[in-house]
């Protein structure tokens, strides 16, 4: 039988569907074990806009106003800005009730620490060690503390932050035409401000109320952003952009109404970053091989960690690294701003690199040079990993290979990476080739070793 | 059950009710909200307010957690009396409502109150299968496209007020110079709007809303209503002071002459008003209400019906009864069911009641009290041995015999003008011990009860 991860506590977080599986007393006992992890002190709690969130965010307010903290809500906004309000805050943590791009009937308890980072895999496995052993701190009627709202300033700051690092009067004064698409999701409010009013873009926007449902499958990929495309050639625009439901990731249509490949917007994005102040790069072992060539042109390293954010902004904060991302998801970590992956960055540094260069998104785009992906998912039992792994190395003899995730190996044409998913019962292949011909043949050599 | 355990934690078919933290937890709220939210068939909104204890916020975000989980839409009136939470329920056409708050107990406690959708307390088999569902757990929880929306709703004060106003002479009333010990709940606030809306002139004591420190205890026994009130009412020339516990559903008397009176008194009085209408014959009481009852009923024409201590027993005795017949409902706590509203214990419309009394004839408010023969109760209460207490019943009723016993509830012993009723609460692990006599205190029998009763702890 299937199993189906319905309730996932994992490393990004306690992920589940709402419902019989993620329940208001599991995310309340959660919240509880959060506030006594912090040691009390204000915690912020936000949330993208999943019919499930208020719930959920009542629940998670219950429990840390138990463990005797002070929570201030800051209500509907990405989790970016969730995430950078909190050391402002002079908080101790904060929560944000998002399940990023998955389906709407899902929703997820995701913990950062008091600089409003991701809890690392210490920070979580002790939280879940609290929460385990359900001893929680129970604060007295006296110790109860109060819940303050604050809806203004977290989107302001995060706004300041990210025009800190562009020449915004240049980006103001070409007035771009621009698209955008955010899923009716956490961005939607802010992102038309932040296009509107703070970088003057002539917007055509769609799925920018966060009272509906989501109109399109969460994840902003090539397949999903239909609309989006159609909109860019209609209104003519000259880029468009896409959001993921909790504003986080971002995926990019250039002026033809062709969306790009996430790695090439982390690509374009790097170029930008590194041009002007080189340092190290940090991407994980799915991201693109044109993030090394964009790395070498300006003599920078890169570092590659196993998948999940957390995971890329732990090996950030340990090499110092300038920039990073996940390829494959889209969106960019530039530290500068904030720790953590934030589509409004993207907007920003992929405006300003068109009006100082004056270049077009795709005379931006041909600048990289071009890789053949292909990613799939197969069925799959956990357990046999260890075999997998051996067999793929023997069918590859003179690949280098990385098991850090899964297993990775690098050949001379290109490279192959076979991970288990870290939400469901399924192996996730990718394959990056220099030819079309090459990523067929290193696809089919590696289907027959997983399928036998 | 281990006595060094210390216990505050009492979950029975009245809800659950304890002290925060030490007891009462967030994961109690958690899954009484849900089982809740799993008990009520209707599919209309549930209406919930709080008193104003700092524990209220946390359970209030756990409560609305809970129902909206379970698709029910919450209606919720803020910092609000227990009574307008019922008659917002009524009004809105709710499926039910919750109110939280430890009314007469100190700051600390807290508790939920569970209402169903004609605005009054669950009847014993509602509160039964609500507790049914929470032992089980198995809660419908709906899919994420069917969860709840919370709205807020600050009508509901002026609402509320509009119905008083319709029921008594708001006119004649406002004349009266009251005093009020608010206890700093919620009575404040509508008092305090009743003043700006109305103008009465409502001299509040007490009045900040308070969620930590109370001025004191805001229970309604005549040694609080003799703290701060019952002192200031001869200075302050008032005609009339009335006490609230901190949800508004219970009400004291202070005479003009500054005498505290039993919060045993607000029935008897009450009671004899309405069936000097001629409405109505029935008094139902609970088993620890005072005897002044029976003898004010009996010069009325009126008969008492006694049932177990609880208020889901007095739903039951209000549902078994053809409306017509029934005059009044209250406790011995001073919570009093007006007859205008027969689905709500309000001390807010107790007190209007009262005021309507000495208006109508034309007395003080001493004059009226002492019209009353005088009854003196005893109250006291000592820890619980559950196993121990069939054993202590008997060995009680066989020790006082020559009087008449009734084993409904724990064991009441009726001599003519003396009573006493030992019985197992149900809100804390305590067994209670109330003892009257008419006239001077039972002060030898009371005494004797509690000694023999802690001998069997």
């Amino acid at each position: 039988m299937p199993r189906e991860h319905l309730l996932k506590v994992g490393v990004s977080g306690v992920r589940g569907v709402v419902g019989e599986f993620l329940t208001p007393a599991l995310a309340c006992a959660i919240g509880q074990a959060f506030g006594a992890y912090v040691g009390g002190g204000r915690v912020v709690v936000g949330r993208d806009t999943r019919a499930s969130g208020e719930m959920l965010q009542h629940a998670v307010t219950c429990g840390l106003l138990a463990a005797g903290c002070e929570v201030t809500d800051v209500g509907v906004l990405p989790t970016p800005t969730i995430q950078m309000f909190i050391p402002a805050a002079r908080a101790t943590g904060g929560l944000a009730l998002t399940a990023s791009h998955n389906p709407p009937e899902y929703n997820a308890l995701k913990f950062f620490n008091a600089r409003g980072l991701f809890f690392n895999n210490y920070e979580r496995s002790e939280l879940l060690d609290l929460w385990h052993q359900s001893e929680f701190r129970q604060a007295t009627n006296e110790e109860i503390r109060a819940v303050r709202c604050d809806y203004d300033t977290p989107p302001r700051l995060h706004v300041e932050r990210v025009l800190k690092h562009i020449d915004v009067e240049r980006v103001r004064a070409r007035r771009f035409r621009v698209a955008l698409d955010a899923v009716n999701g956490a961005g939607s409010v802010l992102s038309c401000r932040f296009l509107r009013k703070s970088l003057n873009c002539d917007l055509h926007a769609i799925a920018v109320d966060p009272s509906q449902p989501f109109p399109r499958v969460a994840e902003p990929r090539p397949d999903t952003l239909g609309q989006l495309a159609e909109l860019v050639r209609r209104e003519r625009c000259e880029i468009g952009f896409a959001q993921d439901p909790d504003g986080d990731r971002l995926a990019v249509c250039d002026e033809t109404g062709r969306v790009l490949d996430n790695d090439d917007v982390l690509a374009l994005a790097a170029d930008d970053v590194l041009e002007r102040m080189p340092g190290d790069v940090v991407v994980n072992l799915t991201t693109s091989s044109v993030m090394d060539d964009v790395a070498a042109w300006y003599g920078c390293k890169v570092h590659r960690t196993p998948v999940v954010e957390a995971n890329v902004v732990e090996k950030m904060q340990a090499v110092g690294a300038v920039f990073g991302g996940e390829g494959a998801n889209g969106g960019i970590i530039f530290p500068a701003v904030h720790l953590c992956r934030d589509s409004y960055t993207a907007m920003a540094f992929l405006l300003d690199r068109m009006a100082r260069t004056g270049a077009t998104v795709s005379a931006l785009l041909s600048r990289l040079p071009r890789y053949f992906r292909e990613s799939d998912t197969l069925p799959f039992a956990h357990g046999r990993m260890g075999s997998v792994i051996q067999a793929l190395e023997a069918s590859f003899p003179d690949a280098r290979a990385d098991r850090s995730d899964g297993v990775k190996l690098m050949l001379a044409e290109g490279w192959i990476h076979v991970r288990p998913s870290n939400t469901e019962p399924l192996v996730r292949l990718s394959a990056e080739a220099r030819t079309e011909e090459g990523l067929a043949v290193l696809c089919r050599r590696a289907r027959h070793v997983l399928e036998s | 059950m281990r006595r060094d355990v210390p216990r505050s934690l009492r979950i029975s078919q009245v809800g659950l009710r304890g002290v925060i933290g030490a007891g009462l937890t967030a994961t109690h709220v958690l899954d009484f909200a849900t089982a809740f939210g799993t008990f009520l068939e209707s599919a209309g909104p549930v209406i919930i307010g709080r008193d104003p204890r700092a524990s209220g916020v946390m359970i209030r975000h756990g409560v609305i957690a809970g129902l909206l989980a379970c698709g029910h839409d919450v209606i919720d009136l803020g910092v609000v009396s227990t009574p307008i939470v019922q008659h917002a329920i009524r009004r809105l056409d709710a499926s039910g409502g919750v109110s939280i708050g430890a009314s007469h107990n100190s700051a600390e406690w807290n508790a939920l109150k569970f209402f169903g959708p004609q605005g009054t307390y669950l009847s014993t088999a509602e509160a039964g299968e609500l507790l049914d569902i929470y032992h089980l757990k198995k809660f419908h929880l709906v899919d994420w496209d069917r969860i709840g929306k919370l709205k807020t709703d600050s009508s509901a004060l002026d609402l509320y007020l509009d119905e008083l106003a319709g029921a008594f002479d708001f006119t004649a009333l406002k004349r009266f110079k009251v005093v009020v010990d608010c206890c700093n709940g919620t009575s404040s606030l509508i008092l305090r709007r009743m003043n700006e809306r109305f103008g009465f002139s409502f001299i509040l004591l007490n009045e900040k809303i308070e969620g930590v420190s109370f001025a004191h205890e805001p229970s309604t026994t005549e040694r609080t209503v003799a703290l701060q009130l019952a002192p200031l009412m001869r200075p302050l020339n008032a005609d009339a002071g009335f006490l609230f516990d901190a949800d508004s559903d219970r009400v004291a008397i202070a005479t003009n002459e500054g005498v505290a009176v039993s919060e045993e008194m607000t029935l008897p009085v009450l009671a004899d008003h309405q069936l000097s209408i001629g409405r109505g014959t029935l008094v139902i009481t609970n088993l620890s209400t005072t005897a002044l009852i029976d003898e004010v009923a009996g010069a009325r024409g009126g008969k008492v019906v006694r049932v177990p201590v609880g208020r889901q027993a007095a739903m039951d005795a209000l549902a078994s009864f053809p409306a017509a017949e029934i005059a009044i409902a209250g406790e011995g706590t001073g919570a009093v069911m007006p007859p205008q509203f027969r689905f709500v214990y309000d001390g807010i419309a107790a007190m209007l009641s009262i005021l309507t009394m000495l208006e109508e004839r034309g007395r003080t408010l001493a004059e009226l009290v002492a019209a009353y023969p005088r009854y003196s109760i005893l109250k006291g209460q000592v820890p619980l041995i559950s196993q121990r207490i069939p054993a202590l019943l008997m060995d009680l009723q066989a020790r006082y015999s020559d009087g008449v016993a009734n084993v409904t509830d724990g064991l009441r012993v009726d001599w003519p003008g003396r009573w006493f009723h030992v019985r197992v609460s149900q809100t804390e692990p305590a067994v209670r011990i109330i003892c009257e006599q008419r006239g001077q205190p039972p002060q030898a029998l009371f005494d004797a009860l509690v000694e023999h009763v802690r001998r069997f702890a």
